[in-house]
């Protein structure tokens, strides 16, 4: 950049100029329909009738309070999705990270063949199975079961997350851990004080991905609950949106949507430096 | 530092699919004795380390360290130490807690884990370093540190794999002499891996010389320079190498280039192609009828000059041309 201010004086801020337009306009792009919903979540419904875009009159708070105190009160489902989240995603590193570590210290072959089953089975669609998942909840009794949610999600998630989270230990040198093990450390004192200390980016970037794919799931929460205090995010929206058939409360969906949005933003701003971290792991020599 | 003990490799095999990455290798290192195992890269110098480690497999032979077979032992019992060519230090605990964490999960109580960690920092003066991380340190420090970590494990055995190659040429020549200080301070046999003669022949009390899986010679470096077994330990100990001139009997005669001598009549016809000036001597590369000769002499050449050269019947090596071995 220094070079091109210094070859062409006169035209020294177009470049910077130009990358901040393309900023602003993929900032709009993405956080546009969210900031729309924060503009609708604080109209009242008649000033939402009148037109679009006005911003004179018309604002009001009325849209929370009125999710919040419903029956049950909104902050019954975050709390409930919290549980399943945080629950689903603790079961699935529990199981993902011996998994991923054995499958690191195997053979190449065993590694691509298993690595290729786990990955059909990560892009596989979900969808599809969800009446056969209710089926079982079913005959095993967890219909209505809040907890029994995190059965099924920590399922799904665990391909994607014994992927991830091989590629992380196969990329630590091997040489710290056969240094440990001549040390006299166990199995459980490699992983717990050299291996996974050193892979904080890539375990929480993959916990993170198991938690958003339980906040935002629908079929199967919506199959597996009916009673409304045990209903998780997803279809709690769902219900908010459909409750009545003569009007669309458009203030209350998007209160709800933006009161379902705020702590997964809250994850996102705490752990944002491992996240990229995590990202961008192998991209560059430690 | 620990207890007197010694190293004993029988016929150590490693294969690789089928192919015989180490073919029967016999050493023996005594107590305190520091053995350097040299060899081209490649030769399977580093994979007898890691066997002798228990890192990987032993197909055949046995490994005994003072008088116990090891060699089916797991890594964690053989109470041996390694410093990794990489250092392999724990790079997100400072040098304190690199230093302490083995011997905390070992159960040793905190007083004494004080006491040894202040002995050892001050041993490898890295007293002022020791809540500095791995990345916060030089290679030469890094390599201390290992050294350290090595140290505390209390071995009967100290295994160094190419701990040199990470440092500049300088550094190394500082190291050599404490690297060895320290090591004969300690009881320990110690085995140092490098590929470079002039490290083993400074660090070593004795050298193996390690070629294709296969131990050519083991001795003192005063042997293996006088004395090469086989044409491999000739051409690979030695700089500049050793002028290899084969004759009509089916020998090969082996002569150093310093022992070479002008002579007025009679010896070889030589002429001066280049020249290297190093201070206290000269390194010529000569044309001869039988091929190019290396002359390292101190008188003054010049680039085009006509020479005799000879040297004294001691000096000579004579190997058979077939089987390489010293006749």
């Amino acid at each position: 950049m220094n070079a091109d201010g210094n070859v062409g004086r006169t035209g020294g801020i177009r470049p910077e100029m130009r990358t901040g337009a393309w900023v602003a306009l993929l900032l709009l792009w993405s956080l546009g329909p969210m900031l729309w919903q924060l503009y609708t979540s604080l109209r009242t419904p008649a000033a939402l009738l009148a037109g679009a875009g006005g911003l004179a009159g018309g604002w009001t708070l009325g849209n929370y309070t009125a999710v919040l105190t419903g029956d049950p009160p909104f902050w019954r489902y975050l709390l409930n999705s919290s549980v399943v989240g945080a629950l689903s995603t603790l079961l699935t590193l529990a199981l993902a990270i011996p998994c991923a570590y054995a499958l690191s210290r195997r053979r190449v072959l065993l590694r691509l063949l298993v690595g290729g089953g786990l990955l059909a089975a990560a892009v596989f669609p979900y969808v599809l199975l969800f009446l056969a998942l209710l089926q079982v909840a079913r005959q095993l009794g967890l219909a209505n079961n809040l907890l029994a949610l995190c059965l099924p999600y920590a399922g799904l998630q665990l391909p994607l997350a014994v992927l991830l989270l091989q590629a992380a230990f196969a990329e630590l040198p091997p040489e710290l851990e056969e240094s440990a093990v001549l040390e006299g450390f166990s199995l459980w004192q490699r992983l717990r004080w050299i291996l996974l200390p050193l892979m904080g980016p890539a375990v929480v970037s993959t916990g993170l991905l198991v938690f958003l794919f339980s906040w935002n799931e629908f079929p199967i929460a919506l199959t597996w609950i009916s009673r409304s205090e045990l209903l998780t995010l997803a279809p709690a929206m769902a219900r908010i949106a459909g409750s009545s058939v003569y009007t669309v409360p458009y203030g209350a969906f998007a209160a709800a949507t933006v009161l379902g949005s705020a702590p997964l933003l809250a994850l996102l701003l705490l752990f944002q430096r491992q996240i990229v971290a995590g990202l961008t792991q192998g991209a560059i020599k430690g | 530092m620990s207890t007197a003990a010694s190293l004993r490799v029988d016929g150590l095999c490693r294969r690789i699919g089928g192919r015989a990455i180490l073919a029967g290798i016999d050493l023996e290192v005594a107590a305190g004795e520091c053995l350097a195992l040299l060899g081209p890269s490649g030769c399977g110098k580093s994979t007898v380390l890691r066997v002798i480690a228990g890192l990987d497999p032993c197909d055949e032979g046995r490994i005994l360290l003072d008088g116990r077979d090891i060699t089916r032992q797991p890594p964690a019992r053989r109470r041996v130490a390694m410093v990794f060519q990489s250092y392999a230090l724990y790079p997100h605990l400072s040098v304190e807690r690199n230093l302490t964490l083995g011997m905390e999960l070992r159960g040793v109580p905190p007083e004494q884990r004080e006491r040894e960690l202040t002995a050892v920092l001050e041993l490898l003066q890295l007293s002022e370093l020791r809540r500095r991380r791995p990345a916060e340190l030089s290679g030469g420090q890094r390599q201390r540190v290992a050294l350290a970590r090595a140290l505390l494990r209390k071995p009967q055995l100290i295994l160094l794999d190419e701990p040199m190659s990470n440092l500049d040429a300088q550094l190394r020549e500082e190291i050599r002499p404490q690297l060895r200080a320290i090591l004969s301070g300690g009881r320990a046999p110690a085995i140092h891996v490098t590929h470079d003669q002039q490290e083993a022949m400074g660090i070593a009390d004795r050298i193996a010389v390690l070629h294709d899986g296969r131990l050519q010679q083991c001795g003192t470096p005063q042997e293996l320079y006088h004395h090469p077994a086989n044409l491999f330990v000739a051409g690979f100990i030695g700089r500049p190498q050793i002028n290899l001139l084969p004759q009509a009997d089916g020998t090969v005669v082996g002569i150093r280039p310093e022992h070479l001598v002008a002579v007025g009549n009679g010896g070889l016809a030589v002429r001066v192609l280049s020249r290297e000036w190093h201070g206290a001597s000269q390194q010529l590369l000569l044309e001869s009828e039988q091929g190019p000769l290396r002359w390292t002499c101190d008188g003054n050449q010049a680039v085009g000059d006509d020479l005799r050269l000879g040297w004294e019947q001691r000096h000579e090596h004579r190997f058979r041309q077939a089987s390489g071995e010293r006749c």
